[in-house]
């Protein structure tokens, strides 16, 4: 396999020229115009059998296009003796001597310069960046001659597990940590090297540098346990009220990591952002999802809506009304699923007497429904189940069973679901249209525990490696896990990633 | 007859850009499911099979064909199926005007 072609294109070419191939691939196959397009349209028929067949080919020495399936262009090329046409799909140059393609650094050079224009001007493409294969630089190829050692990749490859060292009372920590480094979209932002610092010659006090440092050191396929001593550092630093060694929460640290990661990625100067609607960090761009409060007056109808930036979707679990009526007696139901949990975060709630709210419409205090539905979904949803009760003095861990599935749709709790008339229409959602992206569905990839009380505890977490395979992590010590193990775990955060993913 | 309405159709596709489009669509949508790659993988079987030195792409698309048709995944197809009828749906529309 050569990329000198083979010696009937070189006589070709010494005759010739490159000129053939040139015309032939403008006009047919990489198509800027819409004149080219309409006169592709037009002619690309087989000339023997006037088909529109795949591989179809173009002969490099005549006017003839025929088709490969019906051996047309075979023929023509054995009674022509035009031993060389071009695949119209794809501009690849096949040899009739040779009785295969043939590759020639000439004329891919020449299809190359055509792909790199932008002649793809599709209006109203469907696809804003489409994919092209990764081409190494200069510095690149050195760097892997340099490096000769290769790892391959595979289903069953547990790079990126590590087990980290419990810095006295930092399983809170190490979990979100596990959580964040198994997250597919930020791992593949770092390790893509996409930071650029924001705090140039104070890269160690930047938390996204650090995070950078940690996919490295996850990702290095070292087996011994981290110690995130850096980090733990970092973290007091910026989050004072985390500070010391006594156990925090995971969730509190979780909302305090992405704050302060989302502040470094915009510098300790310059543009603050304080508008989350009109920040592009990594964070905002994963975490961000749009919280839609609506708000009904009882007395003309009104609708006032606001949308809210949230990180992580809190779900209470104690007892309260239930999920399937519209009442506002309190009632002893208590969730047992996630989805019960979001049909209550979700039901329209009737704010009483006492909560009187000003309408904007009819100026008067009025009472009023108040139903949360989601806006916009983040990439990565965060749920977190509210196990532990601080009310007024009285601390207590509940820790009913949970159950969450490894494939949840959020298509129910969204607002382009809630009717017009104040609610759902009914909380048993009918057969919903499948819209063309199914942007709605996500799949489970962690889960942080609390195992013990609110005074004594510990945290452990599942994550999710590659699309299958489950490990614990508890601090330094990893193990597998199977599905069932992870879903019958108790919960407490719940981490899901969306499931198709549409690039802006 | 059928044939006939495909040609129509085609031509339509490739005249208004519609064609490159869904073409660019598709592929993304392939490589997103990983069917490129299980097919990348599939390839190299086949050429370790047949040996380097004899191999031809005749052989690969021999072999590639049916399993690369099996493995695209419904959704995928569906959506393709919608697009298409969107568009031939907003065509009828356009020539329905002209009138």
């Amino acid at each position: 396999m050569s990329v000198h072609g083979c010696q009937h294109l070189s006589a070709f070419k010494a005759a010739k020229g490159t000129d053939p191939f040139r015309i032939i691939y403008s006009y047919f196959i990489a198509c800027p115009s819409a004149d080219a397009r309409r006169i592709k349209a037009k002619s690309c028929v087989c000339h023997t059998c006037r088909q529109t067949t795949l591989r179809l080919h173009a002969c490099m020495s005549c006017i003839y296009f025929g088709c490969y399936g019906a051996k047309h262009i075979h023929d023509h090329a054995k009674s022509k003796k035009h031993n060389l046409a071009i695949d119209l799909t794809y501009g690849t140059v096949i040899c009739f001597v040779c009785e295969d393609y043939v590759y020639d650094k000439d004329l891919e050079d020449i299809a190359r310069s055509f792909s790199q224009k932008p002649t793809l001007n599709l209006v109203g493409a469907y696809i804003k960046e489409p994919f092209s294969t990764w081409e190494p630089s200069e510095d690149e190829i050195q760097l892997l001659k340099k490096n000769p050692k290769r790892r391959k990749v595979n289903s069953n490859s547990t790079v990126g597990l590590r087990g980290l060292i419990n810095l006295g009372n930092t399983c809170f920590m190490n979990c979100i940590v596990q959580a964040l480094t198994h997250t597919p979209i930020l791992r593949d932002f770092f390790l893509a090297d996409r930071h650029t610092c924001q705090m140039p010659g104070e890269s160690k006090q930047c938390l996204v540098c650090e995070m950078a440092r940690l996919f490295q050191e996850f990702y290095s396929g070292a087996c011994t346990p981290h110690i995130p001593y850096r980090l733990l550092h970092l973290v007091w630093t910026n989050a004072r009220h985390l500070a010391g060694y006594e156990q925090q929460d995971a969730h509190e640290f979780l909302i305090a990591a992405l704050d302060v990661l989302h502040r470094h990625c915009k510098g300790t100067n310059g543009m603050s952002c304080s508008n989350p609607h009109l920040c592009n960090c990594i964070i905002d761009q994963i975490f961000t999802g749009g919280l839609q409060s609506d708000v009904t007056c009882k007395q003309c109808n009104n609708v006032s809506t606001t949308i809210d930036p949230i990180w992580d979707i809190s779900l209470d679990l104690g007892p309260g009304p239930p999920a399937f009526r519209f009442t506002n007696s309190p009632g002893n139901y208590e969730p047992t699923s996630l989805l019960e949990c979001l049909k209550r975060f979700t039901r329209p709630e009737h704010l009483g007497s006492s909560a009187k709210i000003k309408c904007g419409k009819c100026h008067s205090y009025q009472e009023s429904t108040k139903q949360l539905t989601m806006k916009k979904l983040p990439v990565v949803a965060c749920f977190h189940l509210k196990r532990f009760e601080h009310s007024t003095g009285y601390h207590k861990k509940i820790s009913t069973y949970v159950s969450f599935p490894e494939e949840l749709d959020m298509t129910p709790f969204m607002s382009s679901s809630r009717n017009d008339n104040n609610g759902f229409s009914n909380q048993i959602i009918l057969d919903i249209p499948t819209s063309l992206s199914c942007d709605n569905k996500y799949s489970l990839f962690a889960v942080v525990n609390h195992i013990g009380t609110i005074e004594v505890g510990h945290y452990t977490c599942y994550i999710r490696l590659h699309k299958d395979q489950w490990f614990k992590c508890d601090d330094h010590l990893i193990t597998k896990a199977t599905v069932t193990d992870v879903l019958n775990s108790e919960g407490y955060l719940l981490f899901y990633h969306k499931q198709i993913l549409e690039y802006e | 007859k059928d044939a006939q309405m495909r040609a129509t159709i085609n031509q339509k596709l490739v005249e208004t850009g519609e064609r490159d489009r869904l073409k660019e669509l598709l592929r993304t949508r392939l490589i997103e499911s990983g069917w490129r790659d299980q097919l990348k993988s599939f390839c190299k079987d086949v050429v370790q099979q047949k040996g380097l030195a004899h191999v031809t792409v005749d052989d690969l698309v021999a072999e590639i064909t049916p399993r690369g048709r099996a493995l695209v995944p419904d959704k995928v197809k569906e959506e393709l199926l919608q697009r298409i009828k969107m568009f031939l749906s907003q065509q009828a529309n356009a020539t329905s005007d002209i009138k």
